[in-house]
């Protein structure tokens, strides 16, 4: 009785998706679905002295990943107390795994406390933006103009935090160390590695997002909130780590540089 | 251009580049691994260079997915 029932459940639900695949979708309406995914739609905008400055989806995740963060960080830094409990367990493990991943690439307790501050916001951005798709709100990596904004910030912080922490001379050191015939490929290297990070973390969120887009087309129910675990959840989290595992590296490679013999 | 080229372009891209990533991450663990075996205790130097290995490796079939939906997106 329960058995024939359950049969005849299954049968059904076959069924209904056998009709929603075979006459329902077609293929010209799930390349018309993800097209309308990632294009992005221009809220407003505002000329200032001949430039353009638009507001999309783009700018509005953003922001509302700015005032995110900024609320976490005024909940999480509140009433400190000596014996650290809660909350403070968590900030204070944040900060000391960022204190640890900078010390890791050759950098003494005093370098590390100058890097650790920018390069984990951000980890934490990037990471909490990228989130932002488990909720259906596009997340602003997948328009190519956040990750080469961020990355091109990055490469300039990386460069004159060289310069900061062991001094012209030694940044001009790191660029030289073994032979000064190296000297263009180090200088090559700067203009690859910002073109290296931003389409890193624009491939894998675009991709996982269309993939994402693609699978809540053609099955609206349960498959798209287990799959978003990984796609959404898991790899937006270890773009973010990565991209700031590797500024440190960066930083790293130059004060290893700055302090070799040769 | 024809649609039917622009597809097939983009499957061998990210096909190869994915297949190729695929190997070098696979020899650049299976070697982690036999060093970790060999010496237990620089296991967590060991993993830390793994992990940047596997960044960069994985970059390059990235790169492959940009320039595969590249071709579906723009090109047509």
């Amino acid at each position: 009785m329960l058995l024939s029932l359950a049969e005849n459940y299954i049968v059904e639900l076959l069924r209904a998706l056998n009709e929603r695949f075979v006459e329902e979708i077609k293929v010209g309406d799930i390349g018309e679905g993800i097209k309308e995914a990632i294009s992005s739609h221009e809220f407003a905008g505002i000329d200032i002295s001949g430039f353009h400055f638009s507001i999309t989806h783009t700018v509005i995740s953003m922001w509302l990943a700015m005032i995110l963060i900024a609320a976490l960080a005024f909940w999480m830094s509140r009433r400190f107390e000596e014996i650290p409990r809660g909350r403070q367990i968590i900030s204070e493990g944040f900060v000391d795994l960022m204190m640890n991943l900078c010390k890791g690439q050759h950098m003494t307790e005093d370098q590390a406390y100058k890097v650790a501050p920018f390069v984990g916001s951000m980890g934490v951005f990037i990471c909490i933006s990228n989130c932002f798709s488990v909720f259906k709100i596009s997340p602003p990596s997948k328009d190519p103009v956040f990750p080469i904004t961020l990355a091109l910030f990055t490469i300039v912080y990386v460069i004159f935090t060289g310069i900061r922490l062991v001094g012209i001379k030694g940044f001009w050191k790191s660029l030289t160390y073994p032979k000064a015939a190296l000297l263009p490929f180090r200088v090559l290297d700067y203009f690859i590695k910002p073109i290296s990070l931003s389409l890193r973390l624009f491939g894998n969120i675009f991709g996982a997002f269309i993939l994402m887009e693609f699978i809540y087309i053609i099955v609206p129910f349960i498959v798209p909130g287990v799959l978003g675990i990984w796609f959404d959840l898991a790899d937006g989290i270890l773009q973010g780590a990565v991209f700031a595992y590797l500024s440190v590296v960066y930083i790293g490679e130059i004060i290893e540089g700055a302090h070799s013999k040769a | 251009m024809e649609l039917g080229f622009i597809a097939i372009g983009a499957a061998l891209a990210i096909g190869i580049a994915a297949a190729c990533a695929a190997i070098g991450i696979g020899i650049a663990s299976a070697k982690a691994f036999e060093a970790t075996a060999r010496q237990p205790e620089m296991a967590g130097k060991i993993q830390q260079l793994l992990f940047t290995a596997i960044v960069f490796i994985e970059a390059t079939a990235i790169y492959a997915l940009v320039v595969s939906l590249l071709l579906i997106f723009v090109f047509k």
